[in-house]
């Protein structure tokens, strides 16, 4: 077995009187499409939260790629290569797409504060080629058409697409996406899981997959993680996974899992 | 190069040239006020504008810089035009410091957090009599340069002005960088661009470095101008009142320091019968600008969506 790219250990976080996670162990293969489920409030959410470092875990520890991510910054782990979404999408409403994800690239900018307080010698051409990078990004997503567009204005469907070319443009290892298939419709989760499928095969990108509808992520998913109540009930393969009685309870509630059962 | 900044930039140095000719003594040393304004008023535009951070520090930035200079130039004989960028990068740094309260204070908790700034160091240009002669105020050295001294408006004019030109040149340039965009989204989504790798504090810290240094920088241009320092120059009220330009103008662009500076300067002349009342029409202004036209009148001008740094730039 090769070592796991992201490895989260024992991994508790209390809100007050709220248990959000309770002690997760989860480990993410390289080159995996590794899917959390659960329902509202599992603390799916959480657990992406702080493997990105906005929320500081109680007990436990994450390491991506051999390093302790604990004490990082966000802005730390970002350039240790791991991307994400948010689940509202974060957007910068009130730039253009195409600036949206020349964010995502602006690490990888290739000039320094003088020549951009000039714009001299490079300038033209390190613009134009973070601005070539990121129209290919949105080609990539399927947006390229809203370019233009400001952010805030595009639909949320859109939005969300573009969210996944901003996080792209940082040149992840790893990508952390929360709830991409919220409120797509069928053909467009097909698109996203195709993006998705594409993209692990060409960049050899590991990503983290969560969803609440179980449907959408067990088709491209390699392995599932099922959450509850900030614990985790039930990890394997999907189909594994779809036939735990655990998992149906969780979903459907005692009676329903009963039934069957029965 | 493109033709249309060509025209730009051979108009704006005729113009240049051209003025000292048109207008009266009296007038240039107004063309010096509004420029070293704009320049105070731009630092505004970058941290509160551009960054999204509310400063009500200026007015202290914009002592530092007038003090700075004249107390360098009187004890240690530094010529002002050294002085004033000295004093310039002392302001910068003092901002960066400032810029990491930003961890632990955001919107209204930080305009009272800079608030408190300007009135300490408004207190410490009182207390500190023996160098900067406490209430009563010190007299700024005149601006020498090669042999000669400057000190009419129409003299000032050739420093103040291009000193200006360069330096919103150079903030209009970063607004156009990746720097300028990573200041911009730290506005927008703090959360979002720390995914982004962006290191969010010292984002925040910088912009408050920037707006420091052109506070004082233009607060040392003005020394010479006014030719009188005193501590009543640099309080809370010129901080808001300096706000007060930028918001008029339209925070999100340099053209709004520029905008606000030309209305707050030449509002007293048109209104010289109604002096009295110059702080309440500046306050109607700030009230009915943030209520009814929050872009400011650059906003209400540059409506057309490509007008990118005369306009929208900064967003
Ligand atoms: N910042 C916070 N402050 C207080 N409680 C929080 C916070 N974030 C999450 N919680 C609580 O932690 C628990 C887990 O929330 P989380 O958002 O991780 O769930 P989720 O699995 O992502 O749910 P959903 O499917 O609704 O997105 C919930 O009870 C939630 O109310
Ligand atoms: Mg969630």
């Amino acid at each position: 077995m090769t070592a796991p790219l992201l490895s989260i250990q024992d991994i508790g976080v209390r809100f007050g009187g709220i248990v959000a996670l309770d002690g997760i162990n989860i480990d993410v293969e390289p080159g995996a499409i590794h899917a959390i489920i659960g329902p509202n409030g599992a603390g799916k959410s959480t657990l992406i939260n702080v493997v990105t470092g906005i929320y500081t875990a109680g007990q436990g520890s994450v390491t991506f790629a051999g390093q302790t991510l604990n004490r990082l910054k966000p802005h730390d782990i970002c350039r240790l290569g791991i991307a994400r979404t948010f689940q509202n999408t974060e957007l910068f409403g009130e730039m253009t797409a195409l600036e949206n994800v020349m964010i995502g690239a602006h690490r990888s900018g290739g000039y320094g504060p003088f020549v951009a307080a000039t714009h001299g010698f490079g300038f033209a051409a390190a613009e134009s080629r973070m601005r070539a990078e990121a129209m290919d990004l949105l080609e990539l997503v399927g947006i390229a058409e809203d370019a233009a567009m400001l952010a805030g204005a595009l639909p949320f469907g859109k939005q969300r697409r573009l969210e996944l070319a901003r996080a792209l443009a940082t040149r992840p290892r790893m990508l952390l996406l929360d709830e991409p298939a919220a409120g797509l419709r069928a053909a467009e989760i097909e698109a996203l899981n195709n993006i998705l499928l594409d993209l692990r095969a060409r960049r050899g990108l590991t990503i983290l997959l969560i969803d609440h509808v179980m449907a959408l992520v067990l088709k491209i998913s390699d392995r599932v993680t099922v959450l509850n109540f900030g614990r985790k009930i039930a990890e394997g393969l999907p189909a594994e996974v779809r036939a735990n009685p655990d998992v149906i309870k969780a979903y459907l509630g005692e009676r329903a899992a009963n039934a069957i059962a029965s | 190069m493109t033709g249309k900044t060509l025209l730009f930039a051979v108009t704006g140095i005729g113009l240049f040239f051209a003025l000292p000719h048109m207008l009266a003594d009296f007038q240039l040393f107004q063309v010096c006020l509004i420029a070293v304004t704009a320049l105070i008023a731009l630092g505004l535009t970058v941290v509160t504008g551009l960054a999204g951070q509310v400063s009500l520090a200026q007015a202290a930035f914009v002592g530092i810089g007038g003090y700075g200079a004249a107390i360098l130039a009187t004890r240690w004989g530094v010529p002002l035009w050294a002085g004033i960028p000295l004093s310039g990068i002392v302001a910068a740094m003092a901002g960066f410091v400032l810029g990491q309260v930003t961890l632990r204070v955001s919107g209204h908790y930080l305009a009272l957090a800079t608030m408190a700034v300007t009135a300490i160091v408004q207190l410490a240009f009182i207390h500190m009599d023996d160098i900067t002669g406490g209430a009563a105020g010190m007299p700024v050295p005149s601006f020498e340069i090669g042999g000669r001294a400057l000190t009419s408006g129409g003299e000032l004019y050739y420093v103040i002005v291009p000193t200006t030109a360069v330096l919103f040149l150079i903030v209009g340039n970063i607004i156009r960088s990746r720097f300028g965009r990573a200041f911009a989204a730290t506005r927008q989504s703090e959360i979002a661009v720390a995914a982004m790798g962006v290191d969010v504090l010292r984002y925040k810290a910088l912009a408050f470095a920037g707006s420091a240094f052109l506070g004082a920088v233009g607060g040392g241009l003005l020394a010479p101008l006014a030719s009188y320092l005193d501590p009543m120059q640099f309080g809370i009220p010129q901080s808001i009142y300096y706000m007060a330009i930028a918001v008029v103008g339209g925070l999100r662009s340099p053209a709004g320091a520029i905008i606000g500076a030309v209305v707050f300067i030449l509002i007293p002349e048109f209104l010289q019968a109604f002096q009295s009342y110059l702080g309440l029409v500046f306050a109607l202004l700030l009230l009915g600008f943030i209520v009814l036209w929050p872009n400011g009148l650059s906003g209400l001008i540059f409506r057309r969506p490509g007008a990118r740094w005369w306009g929208g730039a900064a967003r």
